[in-house]
């Protein structure tokens, strides 16, 4: 070969080495990345009617809530979240404030997880009421699914261990960094260590939580679930804080995608479980919640749209309850709008009836990125 | 009657009957040969499920990956709506599925063997779900979840078909357990290479809920992969779902990451 086209001859094939080199091959599997990031924000104007007040009280509730969510990873071991709520809301008065919902760093190491911020932890297998969820933030059997997202994690540091089928969970809490009125009638919060066993065993989900509440009870707890055949599960709860508390419920789907959802609840009358409406005096409460709903409903034409639900809870020891109904319409990928109606009934001083309004009616819009 | 007529009817009669009886042993021949060769051709139930096994391989290509699979809904030919799902499998008992479209986002669904949870963002914690509860939408949580026909399924050979230019065995799936999204699947595989071609799905009444034609194959570090797939609803005739699979690799996934209480979700 010439010598003058020895030396582009040997760039070029160097060249096209690289290039072979560097483009994938059109079968490769995608690699790993090893960092990712999600992001996700909602924005919800909630606007609520109040009917019937019979304290001097404006009728209309107007929130207007942003919340942004980020969560950062870096594979294998490090994660970082947070999840904020700018509430604004309009009522007697004008406020606006910033809630921490969740901000917390994870760490994972091998069959070990370890957590330290705010973080929202539920325990408890119950849909509208719970008696093991030492650490859960309060369930208003009104508003069960928090649907505004308005509830704060509670500050903690944690550490998991999972292996098999088995998880040992140990968690400190503490009340310390908690902002005042934290959750919706918060006010049992304490310093809290709690220990959880969690196994899967024979289409059993069970856990064994036991803890104490520094000045305050230790406490001790069981909870399960289990599906049955194609239609039904059953979930219950049973903890010991001075006195039992037992949670049962049940959810059974029909072949057209109805479900339909009841739990009876009897905790003790006593600070940590008390309704704020309800007498120290009333003695052992019991409680019951009955739900039907279908998402998308999808035979009626037109309807595709459309989830619905209907629910009541009950204290049966007043004879008071609640009435609820839900309905919520998708509008593409990003828009829904919805109704969520209340209708508290029962004598004056009842846990229902001492509701200041005959019914709430809230229409809001919700817009997801 | 005279003797000459007496014989000319005999002989008629012997005539006949001597047709009637090669007729009957005719075809009680050709049906001896066709039972037989019937007989002869049905695989062994042993080469059945491996078929049904080479056949899962390609959706299934290695012990544990990571896909995404995008679901785009159609309500006649109009595009319905669109949903974006990241699946880990493990195995073929452990399945977990990030929900990445804007109305889904923060959801998770976890399936091991026949339990499943759903975490809700609005619930903060996993939720466990019915096998009536996975039967969601044109593709249910089960059809992006639960692929693996083998583990689920017992196999029956039915017979051979032509569906288009392939020549396929037809097989009916059986349910295993209670637990399976379908209680009965009739599937087609392509003779050659036992290539996944159509598939129709049955409740346990025995009606036929949707039905399956499996479109699209690539190769993915040398094993050819579904690349997509349509689901038609049987029972509300105008609607399809077409299932689009990418970004599929093999990953080595910690036992963790399918643990049912686990709440630290992406």
């Amino acid at each position: 070969m010439k010598k003058y086209l020895l030396i582009p001859a040997i760039l070029a094939a160097a060249a096209l080495r690289m290039a072979a080199q560097d483009a994938q091959a059109p079968d490769a599997p995608v690699p790993e990345a090893r960092r990712d990031v999600r992001f996700a924000v909602a924005v919800i104007d909630d606007a609520t009617v109040y009917s019937g007040l019979q304290e001097r009280l404006p009728e209309v509730l107007n929130q207007l809530l942003v919340e942004p969510t980020v969560t950062f990873r870096y594979k294998p071991a490090l994660s970082l979240s947070t999840s904020l709520i700018g509430a604004e809301d309009r009522y007697s008065d004008t406020w606006t404030e910033l809630r921490v919902k969740e901000a917390y760093a994870g760490l994972s190491a091998g069959d070990f997880d370890f957590m330290a911020g705010r973080r929202i932890v539920r325990w408890g297998t119950g849909y509208a009421f719970t008696a093991a969820g030492v650490l859960d933030p309060p369930r208003m059997a009104t508003n069960p699914t928090d649907r505004l997202n308005l509830n704060q994690g509670r500050d903690m540091v944690k550490a998991d261990f999972v292996h098999g089928p088995h998880a040992l969970t140990l968690a400190w809490s503490t009340a310390a960094l908690a902002p005042a009125a934290a959750n919706l009638h918060e006010v049992n919060l304490h310093d809290t260590a709690a220990f959880r066993y969690n196994v899967l065993a024979r289409g059993f989900d069970t856990s064994l939580i036991a803890g104490d509440d520094r000045g305050g009870d230790a406490f001790g707890a069981l909870a399960f679930t289990r599906v049955l055949g194609e239609a039904w599960e059953i979930h219950g709860e049973a903890a010991w804080r001075e006195h039992e508390a037992i949670l049962l419920g049940g959810k059974y789907t029909t072949a057209k995608g109805i479900t339909f959802l009841g739990e009876f609840y009897t905790p003790p009358n006593i600070a940590f479980y008390r309704d704020a409406t309800v007498s120290p005096l009333a003695g052992r409460q019991h409680s019951l919640f009955l739900n039907a709903g279908k998402n998308r409903l999808r035979e009626l034409p037109g309807w595709k749209q459309w989830d619905v639900s209907a629910s009541a809870v009950a204290n049966l020891n007043d004879h008071s309850l609640t009435a609820i109904f839900d309905a919520t319409r998708r509008f593409g990928n990003h828009i829904s709008t919805y109704v969520h109606m209340e209708a508290p009934v029962g004598r004056g001083k009842s846990e229902y009836g001492a509701t200041p309004y005959t019914a709430a009616t809230s229409v809001g819009v919700r817009f997801q990125l | 009657m005279s003797s000459s007529m007496y014989n000319t009817c005999s002989n008629r009669m012997n005539f006949v009957l001597r047709v009637l009886l090669l007729t009957m042993l005719f075809g009680f021949l050709l049906t001896c040969a066709l039972v037989s060769h019937a007989a002869t051709t049905a695989p062994a139930p042993a080469e059945v499920e491996a078929m049904l096994k080479r056949s899962d391989s390609y959706r299934n290509g290695w012990p544990s990956y990571v896909l995404h699979v995008k679901i785009t809904s159609f309500e006649g030919a109009k595009a319905d709506e669109e949903k974006l799902y990241e699946v880990s499998q493990k195995g073929t008992e452990k399945t977990y599925v990030e929900f990445l479209s804007p109305r889904e986002k923060g959801q998770h669904l976890l399936m091991l063997g026949d339990d499943m949870w759903v975490y809700l963002p609005d619930t903060s914690r996993p939720v466990r779900i019915t096998p009536l509860e996975r039967l969601s939408g044109d593709a249910s949580n089960g059809d992006v979840a639960r692929t693996n026909y083998a583990a689920d399924y017992d196999p029956e050979y039915l017979r051979t078909e032509k569906v288009g230019a392939d020549e396929c065995h037809v097989l009916k799936l059986t349910a295993k357990r209670k637990g399976a999204t379908y209680q009965q699947i009739v599937y087609w595989v392509r003779v050659d290479d036992d290539r996944p071609v159509k598939a129709e799905f049955h409740l346990t009444s025995g009606k036929l809920i949707k039905s399956a034609t499996f479109d699209e194959f690539a190769s993915v570090a040398g094993h050819a992969q579904l690349r997509r797939m349509t689901l038609y609803d049987e029972i509300r005739r105008n609607s399809h779902s077409v299932l689009e699979y990418s970004g599929i690799a093999p990953r080595e996934l910690p036992d963790k990451l399918f643990y049912q209480g686990r709440t630290d979700r992406f």
